[in-house]
């Protein structure tokens, strides 16, 4: 009832009327999907939360466990020589001078999925911030970081990566920041949205009233509100960081050789691609199985979150 | 030959529906029985999961699909069995035999077609005037111009007689009207169940009409149902149902809603003890007993059906109730002392204190939008245009009006929510006022445990750090709430339960001031009778006073000293709530007046 009359108020007005059917005018639906999921989540169904980090947790802690796993080092060159054909000893076969194909496939999953996950979190950790600064303090702050990360998502997010990686030269570090440079302004608007829509909720409006201060407003009141649509972000975006990586070190902007990284490994193995196959589609084999992985881990955390909504 | 009565419009017989689900079954009807003849207006009512509403659905055939329903039992319509009959078979007898209007027109009708389309569909034919002759019977003024409009051109009302005319459509034999005018403003609603039950009257339409308010069906209703856990505990006529209810729970009910002629005295609404059954336990025998004195070891088992001409009951004791529940005096007042706080003070001193709050010339004007970039400034809207109120330290004002008048901005400035664009709020002596919100568990932070949200107040006024969980346990349990329920989440609540926290927040720091927006509008009748007694008592017991928004005349009535009634932004009468009831001045105020369903009318 409170939702459909809010429906029928010109969006404008429950702004400023600050009631809280602000939260539902027409240009919201987004918004109102993640308040729901928000409040499912946050509603003490921890099962969403679990469903979404345990999955990540694992991979993570097998991206860990490589050294443990790889039979031989990355780097060095085993006594079968080079080009050797997948065999019981050797997996995935060796590369062009001999190196452990296998091994080299684990560590670069390790540095993908690591990568992956830790351009992840810095981004939705600043980015978390800039938009709950803008979206909490309001006025001029947030027309100032607003339009900040709006520049920032005007330029086109390789051309930017590549730009910076360009201009401080190829390290998987480098690459990182990169892509952490491109990624956190997504963040900011979610979690600015999330925490302006809260803020004109009751439950804002009754903490206010009941003296709570502006920082713990935010942190108790607000924040913890933005968190499941901001991991239900997370956890779709791995499968695309893990493509980007992939990608840019493809194009050599990655970190440079030996380091195994998959999307180097596939480059320099493509002119073997039809004598000895093995050498790029190992890898590249890799990263499509590990970008399916972290989508189905993605919809799966986005799915639960969806159905504790439904119920 | 001989003469076949008709077969009745719709006949219910022991209906039960089962909705599955991983989260517990949900006994939702529990062998409900109810027949509606021709022609006749029927009232269904019963508070908030009593399975009032998916009576009406599953007559539709329009339950949810997921969680699964499991039903079983009967349902004929018009002597043919609807819960046999393929989904085929139930479509068309949907629309030409069975239809229904919704709580919600907007839901209901579709945004982005033309109401005139929408009605064509209804009627199965596209004639203009056929269609404008439709909208004019259902009271909607320039029927032609108003089929050309979009459904959200039309104000609440409006949109609900196209409802009408659309479930009217092509003269079914059977409506359902779910909760249809429990949106819409007092004044609006009343019109509108008039004309709803004056054109099924004229068409010989049965109308089934499904609501939680007593009033509403009294109105209208030839027979009144009430339903209670899942069962139709009690049919009969208006007059038996209202005048001589047999049932406890209908004593109950009747009971404990606020009454407009003013016999109950502020906080003394009677209220019917315990909470409404939980659908997910239900009960083997009579549902009723654990709330009922007259009940004893006879009642664990289901309570036996008796018939007496057009009256049925079940009950083991049928009239064994007449004036119950009594409110047992000072409900609180056991649990009063604690609220006494070192730091307030009972306003007993004989200095006459400063009034709790007074409003000069208020003024709270909304911008609105240039209807072009170089378009003049439009004139603001003024959503409260000029008011000026006292409420004495420890009184009681309600401020009663229709949704637009700007009771709510009012509030909201006087609180502190909102800034005034021009005049003065000057507040009385003690903590800032406080607000109880209209949907109390929106108002509670959904992810804190109560415990912590009310400890929030503590936390500004100073009280030592390891004093305050001893005093949110002892200011819950003031309110009425156990003091395991500081560590809950408010999604682990009830309605009732919630609005309680939310009030034991607001008084954990006694204000000086405690502004209600509606606080009882969304909560069923027997509890928001509790929440009004309760809000009686923080007044007495504390001396807290109350600035009381409503566009309820009767639990105004219940809770306020004066009343204010506002419309437009402006006060257009104040007086004293006995003068206010006794001789309105204003020509609003006796429609407002004239408008609240009442039970004597018909009792």
């Amino acid at each position: 009832m409170n939702v459909a009359t809010g429906r029928r108020r010109p969006a404008a007005a429950s702004i400023a009327s600050g009631t809280p059917e602000a939260l539902s005018g027409p240009g919201a639906p987004r918004l109102r999907l993640w308040r729901a999921r928000a409040g499912a989540l946050a509603g003490g169904s921890r099962g969403g939360l679990a469903g979404a980090l345990i999955p990540v947790g694992l991979i993570t802690l097998l991206a860990l466990a490589a050294p443990l796993l790889a039979t031989h080092s990355s780097a060095a060159v085993t006594s079968a020589g080079p080009l050797r054909a997948p065999s019981l000893h050797y997996p995935f076969g060796t590369d062009e001078i001999g190196r452990d194909i296998f091994s080299r496939v684990l560590y670069g999953i390790r540095e993908s999925w690591l990568g992956a996950v830790g351009v992840i979190v810095v981004g939705a950790a600043f980015g978390g911030l800039v938009g709950a600064l803008a979206g909490s303090i309001g006025g001029v702050v947030d027309t100032v970081l607003m339009r900040l990360t709006d520049l920032f998502l005007a330029l086109p997010a390789p051309v930017l990566a590549i730009a910076v990686i360009a201009s401080i030269g190829p390290s998987l570090l480098h690459t990182l920041l990169a892509l952490s440079i491109v990624w956190w302004p997504w963040y900011a608007r979610i979690v600015r949205g999330e925490v302006r829509a809260l803020a004109s909720r009751p439950h804002a409006d009754a903490a206010r009233l009941a003296g709570v201060g502006r920082v713990r407003l935010l942190l108790r009141h607000l924040v913890p509100g933005a968190l499941a649509p901001v991991i239900v972000t997370m956890s779709l975006d791995v499968g695309n960081l893990i493509l980007a990586l992939a990608g840019l070190s493809f194009i050599g902007l990655g970190a440079p050789p030996p380091s195994p990284e998959l999307g180097a490994m596939s480059a320099q193995g493509l002119e073997y691609l039809f004598g000895h196959p093995w050498v790029p589609i190992a890898p590249a084999a890799a990263v499509a199985l590990l970008a399916l992985v972290a989508n189905l881990l993605g919809d799966n955390a986005n799915s639960q979150l969806d159905q504790r909504m439904t119920r | 030959m001989s003469i076949i009565a008709p077969a009745p419009a719709l006949e219910v017989e022991d209906l039960r529906v089962t909705f599955r689900s991983s989260a517990g079954d949900v006994h939702a009807l529990r062998g409900a029985t109810l027949a509606i003849g021709r022609g006749e207006i029927v009232g269904l009512v019963g508070e908030s999961g009593s399975g009032k509403t998916v009576l009406g659905l599953t007559a539709l055939g329009l339950l949810p699909r997921n969680p699964h329903p499991e039903i079983s039992g009967t349902v004929r319509l018009d002597g043919e069995d609807m819960l046999a009959a393929s989904e085929e078979q139930r479509r068309a007898r949907r629309g030409s035999y069975i239809t229904a209007v919704f709580q919600d027109p907007m839901g209901s009708l579709n945004p982005s077609m033309r109401i005139g389309r929408q009605v064509a569909e209804a009627l199965g034919e596209g004639d203009v005037n056929l269609i404008a002759e439709l909208l004019g019977q259902t009271g909607i003024p320039e029927p032609h111009v108003k089929a050309r409009c979009y459904p959200h051109e039309l104000s609440g009302g409006l949109r609900q007689r196209v409802m009408i005319a659309m479930a009217l459509a092509r003269s079914p034999r059977l409506v359902v009207a779910d909760e249809p005018t429990t949106a819409l403003d007092v004044t609006v609603q009343a019109r509108v169940l008039d004309l709803l039950a004056g054109a099924a009257r004229e068409r010989g339409v049965a109308l089934l009409l499904v609501t939680h308010d007593l009033g509403v069906a009294a109105r209208i209703c030839d027979r009144i149902a009430v339903a209670y856990a899942g069962r139709v505990v009690e049919v009969g006529t208006a007059a038996q149902v209202l005048g001589s209810p047999q049932h406890p729970y209908t004593v109950g009910l009747l009971a404990s809603r606020p009454r407009m002629d003013g016999s109950v005295a502020g906080g003394d609404l009677p209220t019917l003890p315990g909470q409404p059954p939980d659908p997910r336990r239900p009960a083997i025998g009579c549902a009723f007993a654990v709330r009922c004195p007259a009940a004893d070891e006879a009642c664990a088992h289901p309570a036996p059906v008796t018939l007496s001409g057009e009256r049925r009951c079940e009950c083991h004791y049928p009239s064994a109730l007449h004036l119950w529940p009594r409110r047992v005096a000072g409900e609180l007042a056991a649990s009063a002392p604690v609220l006494r706080l070192p730091h307030t003070q009972r306003l007993t001193e004989p200095i006459v204190p400063r009034p709790a709050l007074t409003v000069e010339a208020l003024e709270c004007h909304y911008p609105r939008p240039r209807r072009h970039p170089f378009a003049a400034a439009p004139d603001p809207l003024r959503a409260v245009a000029g008011v000026s109120l006292t409420v004495p330290a420890g009184g009681s004002l309600a401020i009663v009006g229709e949704s637009g008048s700007g009771k709510t901005t009012l509030l909201r400035t006087v609180v502190g929510l909102l800034e005034p664009t021009a005049g003065s709020v000057c507040l009385g002596e003690g903590a800032p006022p406080q607000l109880i919100f209209q949907d109390a568990g929106a108002s509670l932070t959904p992810w804190m445990a109560i415990g912590a949200q009310i400890a929030e107040r503590l936390a500004a006024s100073g009280l030592p750090r390891g004093e305050r969980e001893e005093r949110v346990a002892s200011t819950l349990e003031a309110v009425g709430l156990p003091r395991e329920v500081a560590g809950a989440i408010p999604r682990k609540l009830s309605g009732g339960q919630r609005q309680r926290a939310a009030i034991a927040r607001a008084i954990v720091v006694p204000p000086a001031l405690l502004a209600c927006d509606e606080p009882v509008s969304a909560l069923d009748v027997s509890l928001a009778a509790q929440v009004l007694n309760l809000l009686c008592d923080l007044r007495s017991n504390l001396g807290i006073a109350l600035l009381f928004v409503t566009h309820d005349l009767a639990a105004a009535r219940a809770v306020a000293d004066e009343v204010a009634v506002m419309s437009a932004g402006v006060v257009v009468e104040h007086a004293p709530t006995e003068q206010i009831f006794r001789s309105p001045q204003h020509p609003y105020t006796r429609e407002l007046i004239a408008a609240v369903p009442e039970l004597a009318e018909v009792a």
